[in-house]
């Protein structure tokens, strides 16, 4: 995939595949570069300064998935953020409609580039390097880094005190480059993490002894008590900007700005950001029940998403199982070798790998977008379809080669002997199998959270990235696949004793 | 009914040097036989000789290496042959019954000329109870063939080669697998059929038997025919040195 330079922070590959998801989710979205750039919508009643260019027309705008307090789900799954209620506040004021497409970082500066968004808001700091590429408007937050320590930590209070000791920053941040301009000169060593709820974790763990992050994300997790404090003052500054393409929507760049000063001299401004930031007491959250209550929407709409995937994989696998399966114990060797080959392939090489090639590498080669369901269907029905083959391969061989024999010595046909008489008798021996492969395949589901499928360990996820409440999430969670498979497993035992007598 | 019956007139089966090997072992070494319609034909010979391999021959249940086999005129390794006819005309009864478990015994023996639409369901339970009071077994019509002893599965074994009205049985050790005092039951079927003029052949290893039903013995030894002939002339009068010593071991 394009990568842009060294940027304010993600780098990892896991972002890279998260972008490349994104921009194939949002491809097949049907966002077409300019159909996404200006639909024409109903003109808004407004009082302030306008931009007659932009008025009444709809903008497409990327932004990131979780990049709290910037842009990060709700409990009910619904975009919120500095970012968000920004942009939403300023396309008010400016009269023009925004459609917001949660891409992920990388995938969003790549959908503007392609010129199918119209623009990025994303918490993206302004830096030379992009202002190669893109347009930005004024800055409207200025960053900056900051160390936050354990909640009870006395000890560590400066830099000073880090001697000898690790901390952790997140991956391509801008702490992390701050980190390590000063680990030489205080002696200690700097541990690179994927996400703040990571760093959190590990710092709370005791692994390390303090985090290096941008202000307003330790300011928002500090705020959702994520069992930290934060010693240090700002350092090194940059200023977040949103972005166009260069030379490109300059009435909306424009737009944008003469919305944001407006909104700086009416107070609206300041107040949005104090509800993500305000330095007043920690909130109190709620308990664990409270938490599971407050969950419940977002993880049952992953649960739903969840069993959809299983059921629609399941299908397809036992058609390919039943398929390769009878090419395995044909006389034909072709069959046998093509049916070999399949399950070799997908047996022989990680789920992981299979999902992250069939959501980017299959799209890039073939230039075929596919949405994220699909190649998250894709990937269980292949991968479970080759268990599915062995376990027909296997109940079709532990049927007496007898059976075979004694029902085409009567003058009926090989179709017919296996219908009527081999058949019958394997899928009796598949059952258990069959049920135990239905399980792997519903907890397979969960890997397909990396690739941004939003199924119930994703929507977990989400959770985790904006309340810090790791732990008790991945506990609900938890709870829910093993309820989940413990009825659908007993419901099968109980159909396997009705038909398998 | 080409060239290939030419060699005997009115033979039901005719082989001609079939040879048999499993990868490099050759089991059947060349064997000649042709047997009449109406004939029962016992096979005995030592186990490794080859008897069942060649009974197997005569349905192409293996596949055959060399020769041929014609079987009411069809040459069965001609490709064009279309073995499920040629099968239907031929039953097999089995060593080790190979009833089908999931099945209740009067499905066992309607299955085949439902399927293959010689019978409609209604006529095809009329048939297979006419052949289960043949064999004695018309109160287990509804029983799974787990709930019957050696002797009466055989029996609907069968009733259930009987079932597609074969002119030719082949029955491959049917008693071998029976505790003893049920062996009586299933020879008394088998000789039954005998009488009714059924072209028959018996791989058995019941002398006593294939002395007072067949019309021919063949001893096999090695993948050859070693001796034939009249039941008479093979246990009063063998010739071959290695029949003798056979018949030595088991009478």
């Amino acid at each position: 995939m394009l990568r842009l330079p060294p940027l304010r922070r993600r780098s990892g590959g896991k972002f890279a595949a998260l972008a490349a998801l994104f921009t194939v989710v949002f491809m097949l979205l049907g966002m077409g570069g300019a159909s996404a750039l200006s639909l024409s919508a109903p003109a808004s009643l407004n009082t302030a300064v306008q931009h007659a260019d932009v008025k009444g027309k709809k903008f497409a705008i990327a932004t990131d998935t979780t990049f709290a307090p910037f842009e990060f789900r709700d409990g009910s799954g619904n975009l919120v953020g500095i970012d968000m209620d920004l942009l939403n506040a300023i396309a008010k004021n400016q009269g023009f409609e925004v459609d917001i497409k949660s891409l992920g970082f990388d995938a969003a500066l790549q959908a503007l580039q392609s010129n199918q968004v119209a623009g990025v808001i994303a918490g993206m700091s302004i830096t030379d390097e992009r202002k190669n590429v893109f347009d930005f408007s004024d800055p409207y937050f200025d960053s900056g880094v900051q160390m936050a320590v354990g909640k009870n930590d006395q000890d560590i209070k400066t830099y000073a005190d880090l001697k000898g000791k690790t901390v952790t920053a997140k991956r391509g941040s801008e702490g992390e480059t701050f980190a390590n301009s000063i680990k030489g000169e205080y002696g200690f060593t700097v541990k690179a993490l994927a996400d703040s709820a990571t760093m959190y974790d590990d710092v709370k763990a005791g692994n390390s002894v303090a985090v290096f992050d941008d202000y307003p994300v330790l300011a928002y997790g500090v705020s959702q008590n994520n069992g930290l404090k934060i010693v240090t003052d700002k350092e090194q500054g940059s200023s977040y900007g949103f972005a166009v393409n260069k030379g490109q929507n300059a009435d909306l760049l424009e737009a944008f700005n003469t919305g944001l000063t407006e909104l700086k001299a009416n107070g609206q401004y300041d107040a949005i950001l104090d509800k993500y930031l305000a330095k007043t007491e920690a909130t109190e959250q709620g308990g664990f029940f409270q938490l599971v209550k407050d969950s419940f929407p977002a993880l049952m709409k992953g649960l739903w998403l969840t069993m959809v995937a299983t059921v629609l994989s399941l299908v397809i696998a036992l058609v390919i199982g039943v398929l390769f399966g009878f090419f395995k114990v044909a006389e034909s060797k072709i069959l046998r070798a093509i049916a070999t080959v399949y399950v070799s392939i997908f047996r022989g090489t990680p789920l992981l790998v299979q999902a992250f090639f069939f959501y980017f590498g299959l799209p890039q080669m073939t230039g075929q977008p596919i949405d994220v369901l699909t190649a998250g269907v894709l990937t269980l029905s292949l991968n479970a379809g080759a268990y599915m083959t062995e376990i027909v391969r296997g109940g079709i061989q532990s049927v007496d080669p007898g059976q075979l024999e004694a029902s085409r010595s009567l003058g009926l046909g090989y179709v017919t002997s296996m219908r009527r008489v081999v058949v019958p008798q394997a899928v009796k021996i598949m059952t258990p199998s069959f049920i135990n492969q239905f399980v792997i395949t519903l907890k397979d589901t969960s890997l397909l959270a990396v690739i941004g499928f939003a199924e119930l360990t994703y929507q977990g996820q989400q959770i985790y990235a904006s309340n810090f409440r790791t732990g008790e999430t991945l506990l609900i969670v938890a709870a829910l696949y093993f309820i989940v498979i413990s009825i659908l497993t007993q419901l099968s035992n109980v159909l396997d004793r009705k038909f398998n007598k | 009914m080409s060239e290939a019956t030419a060699a005997v007139k009115n033979a039901k089966i005719s082989v001609r040097d079939l040879k048999k090997s499993f990868g490099s072992n050759e089991v059947l070494k060349g064997l000649d036989v042709d047997i009449a319609e109406g004939e029962v034909v016992c096979v005995i010979g030592p186990s490794g000789s080859g008897k069942s391999t060649f009974l197997r021959c005569l349905n192409k249940l293996e596949d055959i290496t060399a020769g041929t086999v014609t079987v009411n005129g069809y040459d069965l390794t001609d490709a064009k042959v279309d073995l499920n006819t040629v099968r239907q005309n031929i039953g097999m009864v089995f060593q080790h019954f190979n009833l089908f478990p999931h099945m209740s015994v009067i499905q066992n023996i309607m299955m085949a000329p439902v399927e293959l639409k010689k019978l409609d369901k209604t006529a095809g339970r009329a048939k297979a109870m006419q052949l289960l009071e043949r064999v004695g077994l018309a109160e287990k019509a509804d029983a799974r063939p787990a709930s019957l002893s050696g002797g009466q599965k055989q029996r609907v074994a069968i009733a259930r080669a009987l079932a597609m009205n074969p002119g030719i049985m082949l029955f491959d050790e049917a008693t071998s697998a029976l505790d003893p005092e049920m062996v009586g039951e299933v020879l008394q079927v088998i000789r039954d059929l005998a009488a009714e003029g059924m072209t028959m052949v018996v791989v058995t290893h019941e002398m006593g038997f294939a002395r007072e039903v067949a019309d021919r013995v063949i001893f096999m030894d090695g993948g050859y025919i070693c001796e034939e002939g009249t039941p008479e002339a093979i246990f009063t009068n063998a010739q071959q040195p290695r029949l003798q010593e056979f018949l030595a071991k088991v009478l």
